[in-house]
């Protein structure tokens, strides 16, 4: 692995936590090359990544170091094999999901988020975490959609690169963050986007 | 709510054989439009079915395929563009060009998806479509119209025309004339260079705005086909399934259009010469043939130095919101550009730092019809061997006389001009040093030094048409950060972001939308937009995999027409003469293991060749097949990463 791709997981890993948009040992990353894939190792620490947390693995076919790959790994080969996507950021920040736990989709209200995002759906499954059932319904949805937020678990991102992966998810919960505070100020919120009532149809 | 009625049908086309004197209506299936969409992709598909990598590039056998897209006209944001396919007689690869302006718009508002141009003509002609002289009327107030001319054959519609008083008249003399005899109508034409066989000479549309590059002028010249001309002035606009829809998602991307600083201020500001101060500063202004990164006069050439001192008004394709066009004026004359590229060409790259005198060599280009970076670098090429004493009395790096003299001494086929028109490579070699033409397949380099940007190498040795900024540009990962910024001199970890480039290039190319929207919008605004004019779904994922479909198709072309791994390379400047100083100073561009995970990531075996699986899925085993190439052998082991 070159030390640039290592230096983009480690940037992104210490961002995420910083951002409290991971716990210790939770959220995983990965990027494509080609038909191989590279992963953070399961039980990795995103904030403290060296290169052995960074796991290569064939994208469609098993080796040895399966075994030591994130536990999301079938849904991220699942992403890559059914959609656009080169890099995929998997992360637990709390306002977004829990916003997730109160609708169907989430269209944020301020400028940033509608800019980038315009609307998110979310998805739920009886099992979450590196499921088939997260793996079929996933990719599914990112054909259409850069950013997917499953119900109590967290969005998955794609990007041609991790930053770009990354920036949504920052976004997204920036954008829950907002729509917290404004539903705690209790007023009305005043609309400023031309067309914001066709988001739910983006 | 209803869903609207899908707008997607038979793709409407025409083939006009010179050789015969017929314009006969065809069709393909809606199917083909689903898997070509249009523009480059349809000319890739025809090529191929063609067999045109059997073709000699200058015989009448070869091809002109003109094309717009299914966004061309439509009113999605820079989407007037058409796009045209043949063999290059520069290249010998599949090529194709394409240009904005309004002639693809003219096109698809007279119902046609594509216009295929074969044969030869035995006296020079230009033809017309739509125009009154083919429906029979004769336009009012016009000119006296040309003695001669008569209906084609077939059901077309098309009329041929004597081309006396034309031939020989620069480009926007004829584009004048043209609109003159046939006013409301839209014209492409070939100048003095595609008439005397340059090979990098173009065909052009609304004064500079061109299919550059690989000589499909000279392709038209040879075939003695001055001009096309099509008024589709009044007609019916393409149809849109859902206008409703596609306006919703205009709005949304002209959004990002005009928020996002380089299609809403410094192109609309400074055009594409914007980028001249950027990439000196980074290293990557290939200067001197490439001897150097850096140009001491870069700032007298800048975008901000052609905004102060020649630049009198912008100017636009049509419906678009960036208006990266310049008009101009230097030496008493005024004309379109210079893009980046030819200021680059006859500036940095010869080591001129006249502005006024790049301007002029840029409008002799354009009344020639000439692509003016291959002019540009084969100019520097004779430079380079004057330098060396292997050419006495040649030109001198830093002359601004010069590449005027130069370039009109070539439109001419006069003196040292006619060894200039065979391009770079062809030149070099006749002067016994091959390697000093910086080209790749023959095709010039342009601007951006891939010692300083490492992928740009990579994008370079992989082009299917040759060295060329147009099938990728690194560019945003490695310079600008679209969408990221990424190590510009790492070597491994950028093939995958390479490709996606590539793919979509082939995608946005196809329908036919300009690139620069590209810098502000990724690749599901355009799917949107697809969906709403189809009346169909139409998925990012699947518009990706299409461009995949048309790179492969014409890498298909290429290994059928005798290209290998071999011609995956670049000069031997950039892999071995390190930059003397500057932000890049060392580099050299390690090129082998970026072709082999390049490779890897396309699914191509070591010699390039695409897998069994990767053309199966691809849907092109049997075309491959009937194009003679066998499936590659794939590889043992995946080392994509290491």
């Amino acid at each position: 692995m070159s030390s640039a791709v290592l230096e983009q997981f480690r940037a992104v890993g210490r961002d995420l936590f910083v951002a409290g948009a991971i716990s210790s040992h939770g959220g995983n990353l990965s990027v494509r090359m080609g038909d191989r894939i590279l992963i953070t190792r399961r039980g990795s620490m995103l904030a403290r990544l060296e290169e052995r947390d960074v796991i290569e693995t064939g994208l469609e076919e098993n080796d040895a170091n399966v075994m030591l790959a994130s536990t999301e790994i079938n849904v991220h080969r699942a992403i890559y094999l059914g959609t656009a996507a080169q890099a995929i950021v998997h992360a637990h920040p709390p306002y977004a999901i829990a916003r997730s736990l109160m609708c169907d989709e989430i269209i944020p209200i301020d400028s940033e988020g509608s800019y980038l995002l315009h609307k998110v759906p979310v998805v739920h499954t009886e099992l979450t975490a590196g499921s088939k059932e997260v793996a079929e319904l996933l990719p599914r949805w990112l054909k259409e959609y850069d950013l997917v937020m499953l119900r109590g678990h967290g969005p998955f991102a794609i990007g041609h690169l991790l930053e770009e992966a990354y920036q949504l998810t920052s976004v997204l919960e920036m954008s829950c963050r907002i729509m917290t505070i404004a539903d705690g100020l209790g007023e009305q919120v005043r609309e400023y986007r031309k067309g914001s009532e066709r988001y739910e149809t983006w | 709510m209803t869903p609207p009625a899908s707008a997607l049908r038979p793709l409407r086309g025409l083939r006009l054989d010179l050789s015969r004197r017929t314009c006969d209506e065809e069709q393909l299936p809606a199917g083909v439009a689903r898997a070509w969409l249009g523009g480059r992709g349809l000319g890739a598909c025809l090529a191929l079915r063609e067999r045109l990598f059997e073709v000699e590039p200058l015989a009448p056998e070869n091809l002109l395929i003109f094309a717009p897209g299914p966004l061309t006209g439509t009113g999605a944001p820079a989407s007037g563009r058409y796009s045209v396919t043949g063999r290059s007689p520069l290249t010998g690869t599949v090529f194709d060009g394409n240009s904005g302006g309004n002639f693809g718009n003219a096109l698809r508002r007279l119902g046609w998806d594509y216009l295929i141009v074969t044969g030869a003509l035995e006296e020079p002609g230009y033809v017309t479509l739509g125009t009154d002289d083919a429906r029979g009327e004769a336009p009012a107030g016009a000119p006296e119209p040309v003695a001669g001319a008569q209906p084609l054959g077939g059901s077309g519609g098309a009329t041929l025309h004597p081309a006396a008083g034309l031939w020989g008249l620069d480009v926007p003399a004829s584009l004048e004339r043209l609109r003159g005899l046939h006013p409301g109508s839209e014209a492409a034409v070939i100048g003095p260079a595609g008439e005397r066989g340059v090979l990098f000479a173009s065909i052009v549309n609304n004064r500079g705005r061109s299919i550059g590059r690989g000589g499909l002028g000279a392709v038209m010249g040879a075939k003695r086909l001055k001009g096309l001309v099509v008024d589709g002035h009044g007609r019916r606009t393409p149809p849109v399934a859902d206008p409703e829809r596609l306006e919703f998602i205009v709005y949304e991307a002209e959004k990002l259009l005009k928020s996002n600083p380089i299609t809403s201020t410094a192109l609309p500001e400074f055009g594409t010469a914007v980028l001249v101060n950027v990439l000196d500063q980074a290293g990557a202004l290939p200067t001197r043939n490439h001897r150097e990164s850096r140009f001491e006069g870069a700032a007298a050439i800048s975008g901000e130095a052609l905004k102060r001192e020649h630049v009198h008004r912008r100017s636009a394709c049509r419906g678009c919101i960036i208006g990266c066009a310049r008009r101009t004026t230097a030496g008493g004359e005024s004309g379109e550009g210079p893009e980046y590229e030819s200021i680059w060409a006859f500036g940095a790259e010869c080591g001129v730092s006249d502005l006024t005198a790049i301007v002029q060599a840029n409008y002799a280009c354009n009344r020639a019809g000439m692509d003016t970076i291959t002019m540009g670098v084969t100019i520097a090429c004779a430079m380079e061997l004057t330098d060396l004493g292997l050419l006495p009395g040649g030109p001198r790096f830093g002359d601004a006389r010069a590449i005027i003299d130069l370039a009109e001494a070539t439109a001419a086929g006069e003196g040292l001009g006619a060894e200039l028109g065979l391009g770079s490579a062809r030149f070099a070699a006749l002067h016994g040093r091959p390697e000093l033409s910086m080209s790749v397949k023959r095709l010039e380099m342009p601007a951006y030094d891939p010692r300083g940007m490492k992928a740009q190498g990579l994008a370079y040795a992989t082009s299917n048409r040759g060295g060329c900024h147009l099938r990728a540009n690194m560019l945003g990962p490695e310079i600008l950060g679209i969408p990221k910024m990424v190590d510009r001199f790492a070597t491994l970890g950028k093939a995958g972001l390479l490709i996606n480039i590539q793919n979509l290039n082939a995608v946005l190319d196809s329908l036919s939308v300009c690139k620069f929207t590209a810098f502000a919008m990724k690749e599901d605004y355009f799917a949107r937009q697809l969906s709403a004019v189809w009346g169909e779904p139409v998925e990012p994922q699947e518009l990706l995999l299409l461009g995949e479909r048309i790179w492969n198709a014409e890498r298909i072309f290429n290994l059928a027409a005798g290209f290998t791994r071999a011609d995956d390379t670049l000069p031997p400047r950039l892999l071995h003469e390190p930059v003397p100083a500057g932000p890049s100073a060392g580099q050299v561009v390690d090129l082998p293991p970026m072709l082999d995970e390049y490779y890897i990531s396309r699914g191509w075996d070591g010699g390039g060749t695409p897998s069994a699986a990767k053309l199966e899925r691809l849907g092109l085993s049997e075309v491959a097949a009937a194009a003679g190439v066998a499936p590659g052998t794939p590889r043992a082991e995946g080392t994509a990463a290491r």
